[in-house]
């Protein structure tokens, strides 16, 4: 079982890996076509240009992700995700209405069966509920979008629709756009439809969990980009920003509630709220371009989403699969009980350092260069704009600063407490870790995070390509740090020379000084600690609520015992609760409509025959 | 040419640590050290034994050569023509450069399993993302242009300032107390000829930022420019005479400031706000 599932992966990642590259070096695919009595149900594959840097990006995550189940996780678990990758390939291969709905329809349910996984637990069943719930709706938005281009095309396949696109009424443009939204950005995790993501994504076995955050938000991406760019399009200044305005509340709502959560995998759900809002940042600067006639920046913006959507599938997926080994090795993935992994994870640790500082934005990995990209797009698209979009540049530019300073302090927190230190919890010595595959693909995906770092134009070059087909522009890259080798060489060295000079001088240890006080693993900073002054500086929108519990022994001053808790409230997910209640108490009133009397039925339908005899009239 | 302007600041860079120190002994009313102090105590931490907390990790003997190095590359990015930055390097990719060693440091604080340090740690942290869009925003904003824009930009500099060279409204460079240190705390577990490694580095990047300030103020010229990196710190050292610490938990309001200059220079100088 585990190796059929891992064999279909690899054969997933190898068909995403040749679709790409041929289509990269020939253009799109010629597409074939399943016709049906129907044309509305015809079946259509095939890959357009847009789809490349996806396609790529499932083919890395599939093949790190199935080298990790060969040695960790359960069989059943392995070839599900074996399915689930193969579905994610059939979404970004579909060409017509029918094959994308069924595609997609897929993909929800396999990822369902996926995060359903410890069903036995009430909390994995709720999650699964309100995932399927959020996925449905979702679906429901996507396919009123791609129904209502189809029937103003007359035709359901996407070439069709997109060769129709600029005859399309202003209105049924905007209306397709806010449906695709709505769908797409439910599925991708935008705020404020991402309430289901931290609930679904930490539940699902860690590989899953690496697919559904690496892969699927972005294969949401992947729809909302096509249809706005090809289906819907071209795209309108007001969609730009209202994209942008979108990614910068999800990066920084993402990245606050990632600081305050301690439980590692919840915690990385967060994180893809945030990468997928610093995606839908560079998304919306180049929708805001192509109306304001600035094709080159437009290219550019478009890069850099496209590379942070690679970048943060292969980070992402690094860490996932960490917090995996993490959970497997210690049993637990709540930080405030771990603590010195340094010392046993000796092949994990230092990879799951460098996914730290690459989703950190950190020179020279991969983050750093997309968000690079990014910023340049933001801040070369003010010149010479309208006020309005002015004013959303530059808030974008200060909440992507905002949410980088953020996200390196939330890591910091993550790898300086649950990975250095000593250990909190006392316990039998820890053996340790011996390179196996789970080691080995992290050391994979750590490697492609170094390498796009350091030579970013292996990705520059190829999505270039990709935006000059959707902008109709040649990619002009900014002559700053073109050579981040140049940006790092000097520190490198200089961390080399000072490691140096400590080994060739020797260094006495000594103890910790804690001001005379004994040095015991529970004195050590806690992350609850750690995040206490980003919590009390944004309490206006985090809410946090604590209790604290002082068990006084024979004297005031030196209390036996103080238990304290905090926990934030969270602003949105309450919204939506209320909203399920008012749904769910609106359908419990309806149910009266329902009494069971035959006669007030025929009333019902005399009702409505004589209404329908009205309105038709 | 740049190689010339590396040296020049990282010679002269111990000599304004040592210079605003002895100004502000002299303005408390003690005699102080002598502007050249710095130097002395770089060549006696050089000489010591280094003493480490027990079983850290390598980061820890990593993270002083990565700020130095760090430090230099913030010198050669400095341009005094046209931009404060040259093309080698952009604010954006500086200040996430910058945020490289601050984590590794933070990392090697937590690390030490000291609560001193991991409170420092935090509080670092914290103030970093916080100036971080008015330190970027800032530099873009008043980056080669006249008008009352770059003064806003430079303000908010100025402000940033305060926070990435540790100096009195937010932290105090002359505590002894572990519990007020934020910079001081981070490097507590330091000492020896790491530690002076890690001084040189907070140093070279103090005057980097004054000279970033200064191209900013207005002036025409390099050496008109030059002129307020000397005002620059004597202004500072009086701010640091003559006022106190602000509470912990009011330096947001400071660095909320700092943003709204930031963004309101950026917006004046691209045409958005009617000035």
């Amino acid at each position: 079982m585990r190796h059929l599932g891992v064999a279909a992966t690899w054969f997933v990642a190898a068909c995403a890996a040749s679709l790409a590259a041929i289509t990269l070096a020939r253009g799109d695919l010629p597409t074939v076509t399943v016709t049906s009595p129907l044309p509305i149900l015809d079946l259509a594959f095939g890959v357009g240009v847009l789809a490349v840097p996806f396609l790529f990006l499932l083919a890395l995550l599939a093949l790190a992700v199935g080298i990790w189940s060969l040695e960790r996780g359960t069989g059943r678990d392995a070839a599900l995700v074996g399915v689930f990758a193969g579905t994610m390939l059939l979404v970004l291969c579909a060409q017509s209405v029918a094959a994308f709905w069924i595609a997609w329809e897929a993909m929800s349910l396999v990822s369902a069966i996926l995060v359903a996984t410890h069903f036995e637990r009430r909390i994995v069943r709720r999650a699964t509920l309100t995932y399927l719930a959020v996925a449905q709706a979702g679906a429901l938005c996507i396919i009123a979008a791609l129904v209502l281009l189809a029937l103003h095309a007359g035709s359901s396949s996407f070439a069709a629709i997109a060769a129709n696109a600029r005859n399309l009424p202003s209105g049924v443009r905007d209306a397709a756009f806010a449906l695709a939204l709505a769908g797409f950005g439910s599925k991708a995790g935008f705020v404020p439809l991402h309430f289901w993501l931290p609930r679904a994504h930490p539940v699902a076995p860690a590989n899953a969990s690496a697919m559904l955050s690496g892969a699927m938000l972005k294969v949401a991406v992947y729809g909302l980009a096509f249809v706005v760019l090809q289906l819907a399009g071209p795209p309108q200044l007001l969609w730009g920003i209202v994209v942008a305005g979108i990614g910068a509340a999800s990066a920084l709502i993402g990245v606050l509630y990632a600081i305050v959560d301690h439980d590692l995998k919840r915690l990385l759900a967060y994180h893809s709220v945030e990468n997928v809002g610093i995606i839908a940042m560079g998304l919306g600067v180049a929708f805001m371009m192509i109306p304001l006639g600035k094709p080159a920046i437009a290219a550019l913006g478009l890069v850099g989403a496209l590379f942070h959507t690679i970048n943060h599938g292969v980070f992402k997926g690094l860490l996932f699969l960490g917090a995996g080994t993490v959970s497997d090795r210690e049993g637990t993935v709540d930080l405030e009980r771990l603590g010195g992994l340094w010392g046993s994870l000796v092949w994990t640790a230092p990879f799951f350092l460098i996914g730290c500082a690459a989703i950190s934005a950190l020179p020279p990995f991969n983050g750093f260069i997309s968000e690079w990209t990014t910023f340049q797009a933001l801040v070369a698209g003010l010149p010479a704009s309208p006020p309005g979009v002015q004013f959303t540049l530059v808030g974008t530019v200060a909440a992507l600063a905002l949410t980088s300073g953020l996200a390196a302090a939330c890591f910091a927190k993550v790898f300086g407490v649950a990975f250095l230190g000593k250990a909190r919890r006392p316990g039998q010595k820890r053996e340790r870790e011996t390179l196996g595959p789970a080691a080995a693909s992290l050391g994979l995906l750590a490697t492609a995070c170094f390498v796009l770092g350091i030579l970013p134009s292996l990705a520059f070059v190829p999505l270039g390509r990709v935006a000059g087909a959707m902008v109709a522009a040649p990619l002009v890259l900014p002559n700053a740090p073109l050579l981040p080798v140049l940006l790092v060489t000097l520190p490198i060295v200089g961390a080399s020379l000072s490691w140096l000079l400590s080994r060739r001088r020797g260094i006495r240890a000594t103890r910790t000084w804690t001001c005379g006080s004994p040095v015991t693993p529970l004195a050590q900073y806690s992350a609850t600690a750690f995040s206490k002054p980003i919590r009390t500086i944004f309490a206006f929108f985090l809410v946090p609520e604590r209790r604290r519990i002082v068990e006084l022994g024979g004297s005031p001053w030196f209390p036996q015992r103080i238990i304290y808790t905090t926990r934030s409230r969270y602003i949105i997910d309450e919204v939506a609760r209320g909203f399920t209640a008012l749904t769910l108490g609106i359908a419990r009133r309806s149910r009266r409509l329902q009494s069971g009397s035959l006669r007030v039925y025929l009333l019902y339908a005399v009702a409505a025959l004589i209404a329908t005899m009205v309105f038709v009239r | 040419m740049t190689v010339l302007q590396i040296a020049v600041i990282c010679a002269a860079a111990p000599l304004l640590q040592g210079g605003m120190k002895s100004l502000r002994a002299k303005l408390a009313g003690r005699p102080g050290p002598s502007i050249t102090q710095p130097y002395r105590e770089m060549a006696k931490l050089l000489k010591k034994e280094t003493l480490l907390a027990e079983e850290m990790s390598p980061l820890a003997t990593l993270a002083p050569g990565l700020a130095l190095g760090i430090a230099v590359v913030f010198a050669a990015a400095i341009q005094f023509w046209g931009n404060p930055l040259n093309n080698f390097v952009d604010i954006i990719a500086l200040a996430m450069l910058l945020a490289l060693g601050r984590f590794v440091l933070v990392l090697v604080a937590l690390d030490s399993r000291s609560a001193f340090a991991g409170m420092a740690a935090s509080r670092e942290m914290t103030f970093a993302a916080l100036v971080e869009p008015a330190l970027i925003l800032g530099v873009l904003g008043g980056a080669g242009f006249a008008g009352i824009a770059p003064l806003l930009s430079a303000a908010a500099i100025i402000i940033v300032i305060l926070v990435e060279t540790a100096r009195v409204p937010i932290d105090n460079q002359e505590t002894h107390y572990e519990l007020t240190m934020i910079h001081e705390g981070l490097v507590l577990e330091y000492s020896g000829p790491l530690l002076a490694i890690l001084q040189y580095a907070a140093q070279i990047r103090q005057l980097c930022f004054l000279l970033l300030a200064a191209l900013l103020l207005p002036g025409s010229g390099w050496l008109v420019h030059l002129i307020w990196v000397p005002l620059l710190a004597i202004g500072i050292t009086l701010t640091e005479t003559f006022f106190a610490k602000v509470r912990l938990f009011e330096v947001p309001q400071l660095l909320t400031a700092a943003l709204i200059f930031s963004i309101m220079g950026l917006l004046l100088r691209n045409g958005a706000l009617p000035l």
